[in-house]
């Protein structure tokens, strides 16, 4: 693939899969002497079951308090004092684990991967599992209970899809289920989910393909496949009508979320909805930004995003009213500029400038090879939600594509013809309306 | 290859050679200092124009001045509006951005290498003819007053701006929020804000730096012309100095009723950017706060599961900024945890560190610098630190030995001159009704307790 100008922007990797089913892709980048080890395990929260939520992200944490031959702490003192970082984060879809490492400690960072995804439960204590469920819960009120606006997400997710559905509930769970999880469970979601068959390992940077090959092969070769993993039941998602719920918070100023079903991630639709919310919200002459900041006045920011996720995705649309402006008002504007934009169309200059800000953003986020989102990361998610890392060469082509005629169908389709949850968060003292009872 | 052996970690191969990309260095007219590195992994470029126009030169009655010029910069020029502003930038690509700090302005552009040539004169135009419309200003002020209001209901932002003006005494910048206060930023209107830009907004002190996939040669002609006819400096800013609000230990809980957490900070004055003991306390922080591994998160974390996590820092700025240790915990470990965080750090001052624990924090510091070198935003912002602090030409590529030659006694001497737990101040942002029993019981002083 090429940017304008006729530069190659891809990545190139290799990939094979060892005897017991682990995927391992490589891709070689020499910029600078480090490596990135990045590991994908196919379940996050949506595999977990109503009355255990929040188990899947416990157990990552779990997964960094030593195995067989790791002691307890060595983890992270092995990685540190070799000069590098790691970490791991969980969603609803997937847990995954990376380290950057300068590039002559790879065969530590491999070692280190292969001792928790093989040895994991040899060492595993209730102690260990009463302790991170108290740094857990410490998490769940530092980024949601004690946090202006925190709940916010939890709380749309929870309306706009039914209680079985597996986004339902949030992947931090509730303060309940985390306490209620058991050391059995520990071991049954380890045996269950953490197989090398349910795993994919991307190794990016200056690193060479035979050696890694015959170093993979040593330290995961022999761990064992493990069993099929139990499929998720999906129910459909559709709202009957629309949902509107008002939350009190420790807020300045009342916010206003509308939520919609959108499309899932990597798919045509998905690209053409990142497009349209770069049109809404993005910059002094987008439509919303125009219509409720700049010109209305009446908001004091918006922003419109597409969440798409592996089973369905979500389209947001967040407002924050100034003071004084009721947030009915910010809807009927929001409502309206929808509306207006399916009867005039959307300009050629609009869709030209989302596209050109969504290639810059692609190129950019090739600059890094670890971490969060970097190229081992992007390899890994292309795998598991395209079925294929090669993905990368298609990836911005869905952008490119992307006309005029499909953001405003996309408009009618997703969010004119569909229901919608509202969510309110509003200063104490101040909910007006009270809350309809949760979906389903 | 040896039979395989998973019981003892692999050991490291031999490291391999990093240096910091080569930076070439051009006087531009004016006085404007052009620093470029080239990078050409990517078609990408990051310019940064860095201005001397920052929050610590304000009187206090104006402070917020520089962060709301700043804001309303992308507000319009006068020869296009805001709004024409932000498509012609949007339409080749590029992103502009404005942050404010207390030693200057950085003006930041990222786009397509191709495009730079197109969106290069934008941020040019922004800076050197900013028309601040009136409407702007409002909005952004607006926008600024909304962000304060909200600092004061979000515990982190209320427990970090009580802890500066505990750490600081009154009258030294750095006690102050950088974006001001409500009273302050009522009081700024456009006229404040166009004669602000008329005086700071000048090339000399400044710099201009370029990371990407650029030629210097066609960086310099580009910038020579654009810059052309720009010149003078700001005031000579004062060098003031940096006192302590108290020289003795003070406890305060500011009280939020029905808290779920408590915020906690712990610190006091700490050292300057250009202090030579920067990379001795740079490696002390380490490891009593700045890694995964270092003393306080072993404690309060991993062997307490007290908080989801604790870092300390020592703020680097032209003046002596705050050496502070952050964390939220539950209502009810609150005075364990402070207690233990003073005694983390008393234990430093007497004991000192291991051998072992400097080796590791002087391998994880310089083992992952080059990490943070990666994209050419990360270069471009080490660059513009020279040009902020004075910093020598080769300060980074040094930087890795400096760190390597930091010894345990040096970390021990640096704690013991830096690092004064008996002039802590402590500040917990929580429900005072469940934390200041706990908080008296340690006996650490008074616990001065304040409505919310």
């Amino acid at each position: 693939m090429t940017v304008e100008g006729g530069v190659d922007v891809t990545i190139p990797y290799t990939l094979f899969t060892l005897g017991n089913g682990l995927t391992v892709i490589v891709h070689r980048d020499t910029s600078l002497p480090v490596a990135a080890v990045n590991v994908w395990y196919h379940v996050g929260s949506k595999n977990e079951q109503p009355g255990r939520t929040g188990f899947a992200h416990l157990f990552e944490h779990i997964m960094f308090e030593g195995s067989a031959h790791v002691p307890e702490g060595e983890f992270d003192i092995l990685l540190e004092g070799a000069g590098g970082v790691n970490n791991g984060s969980t969603t609803n879809d997937r847990t995954n684990y990376w380290e950057n490492v300068p590039a002559n400690a790879l065969e530590l960072a491999l070692w280190l991967e292969a001792d928790r995804m093989g040895f994991l439960l040899e060492t595993m204590t209730q102690e260990k599992l009463d302790l991170q469920r108290e740094v857990v819960k410490n998490e769940r009120r530092e980024s949601v209970d004690n946090q202006p606006y925190g709940s916010a997400f939890e709380t749309v997710y929870e309306h706009l899809y039914p209680p079985r559905h597996p986004y339902h509930w949030p992947v931090i769970g509730s303060m309940d289920d985390l306490s209620a999880a058991t050391l059995d469970d520990v071991k049954g979601f380890f045996r269950t989910y953490y197989a090398p068959g349910n795993a994919a390992l991307a190794i990016a940077g200056d690193v060479d393909e035979a050696e890694v090959g015959r170093l993979v092969e040593r330290y995961f070769g022999s761990l064992p496949a493990g069993p099929p993993v139990p499929a998720v039941q999906v129910p459909e998602a559709t709202l009957a009508s629309d949902r509107r719920v008002v939350i009190e918070d420790d807020v300045q100023l009342p916010r206003l979320y509308m939520a919609w079903h959108g499309a899932r991630v990597y798919t045509d639709q998905d690209a053409v909805l990142d497009v349209l919310a770069s049109v809404l919200s993005d910059g002094k002459s987008s439509r919303l930004y125009k219509r409720l900041v700049y010109d209305g006045q009446i908001a004091q920011d918006v922003s419109a995003f597409q969440n798409g996720q592996e089973l369905v995705g979500s389209f947001w649309i967040v407002a924050t009213a100034k003071p004084g402006v009721d947030l009915d008002e910010l809807e009927v504007a929001v409502r309206q500029e929808l509306e207006r934009l399916v009867r005039e169309g959307v300009r050629p200059v609009e869709r030209e400038r989302a596209v050109n800000g969504v290639e810059t953003s692609f190129v950019r986020s090739l600059e890094r090879v670890g971490g969060f989102g970097g190229k081992a990361d992007r390899l890994n998610e292309y795998h598991f939600l395209t079925g294929s890392p090669g993905f990368v060469d298609r990836d911005l082509g869905r952008y490119r594509r992307v006309t005029e005629g499909d953001l405003s169908d996309a408009v009618r389709r997703f969010l004119l013809d569909r229901h919608a949850v509202r969510l309110d968060v509003v200063p104490r003292g101040r909910r007006g309306v009270r809350a309809d009872g949760p979906a389903g | 290859m040896s039979p395989l052996d998973r019981q003892h970690p692999p050991e490291p191969g031999a490291l391999r050679d990093f240096s910091f990309p080569a930076v070439e260095r051009r006087d531009l007219p004016g006085g404007l200092d052009l620093r470029v590195a080239r990078l050409s992994r990517l078609p990408v470029v990051s310019v940064v124009l860095f201005l001397r126009a920052g929050e610590s030169t304000l009187e206090e009655t104006r402070a917020g001045l520089a962060c709301l010029a700043g804001d309303t910069l992308e507000g319009g020029t006068r020869r296009r509006s805001g709004s024409d502003l932000s498509e012609a930038l949007e339409r080749v690509g590029a992103r502009l951005s404005v942050s404010t700090g207390w030693e200057g302005t950085s003006v930041s552009l990222s786009c397509l290498a191709e495009r730079l040539e197109e969106a290069l004169p934008l941020l040019v135009e922004t800076v050197r003819e900013p028309a601040f419309p009136e409407e702007e200003v409002a909005r952004a002020r607006d926008h600024a007053l909304a962000g304060i209001r909200q600092r004061a209901m979000d515990p982190a932002s209320q427990a970090s701006d009580a802890a500066a003006r505990r750490y600081f005494a009154p009258g030294v910048p750095y006690a102050r929020p950088l974006g001001g206060t409500v009273a302050s930023v009522e009081s700024l209107g456009r006229g404040h804000l166009s004669g602000y830009a008329d005086a700071f907004y000048r090339p000399g002190g400044g710099g201009l730096v370029v990371v990407g996939d650029v030629d210097a040669d066609e960086i310099e002609a580009m910038a020579s012309s654009l810059f052309g006819g720009w010149a003078g400096a700001p005031p000579a800013a004062d060098i003031f100095d940096v006192e302590p609000a108290a020289r003795t230990r003070t406890l305060q809980v500011v009280d939020r009723p029905g808290a779920v957490q408590s915020e906690i900070r712990v610190g006091h004055v700490g050292i300057a950017r250009s202090d030579p003991d920067v990379f001795a306390v740079t490696v002390l922080n380490t490891l009593l706060g700045g890694a995964f591994t270092s003393r306080l998160n072993l404690n309060l974390r991993e062997r307490n599961g007290f908080t989801y996590g604790v870092r300390s820092r020592f703020s680097l700025r032209s003046r002596p900024g705050a050496f502070s240790v952050r964390t939220a915990v539950g209502t009810e470990v609150t005075a364990q945890a402070v207690r233990e965080i003073l005694a983390e750090i008393q234990g430093l001052v007497d004991g000192g560190p291991g051998q072992g624990e400097v080796e590791a924090a002087r391998d994880y510091v310089a083992g992952t610098f080059p990490l943070r070198q990666e994209t050419v935003g990360q270069v471009a912002a080490r660059v513009v630190e020279l040009i902020i602090y004075g910093l020598e030409d080769d300060y980074h590529d040094r930087y890795r030995d400096r760190i390597r030659a930091v010894e345990v006694e040096d970390v021990h001497e640096v704690a013991r001159r830096h690092l004064r737990p008996a002039e802590a101040q402590i500040v917990v942002v929580g429900d005072a009704d469940g934390v200041a029993p706990g908080l008296e019981a340690l006996g650490l002083g008074t616990v001065d307790v304040k409505a919310p």
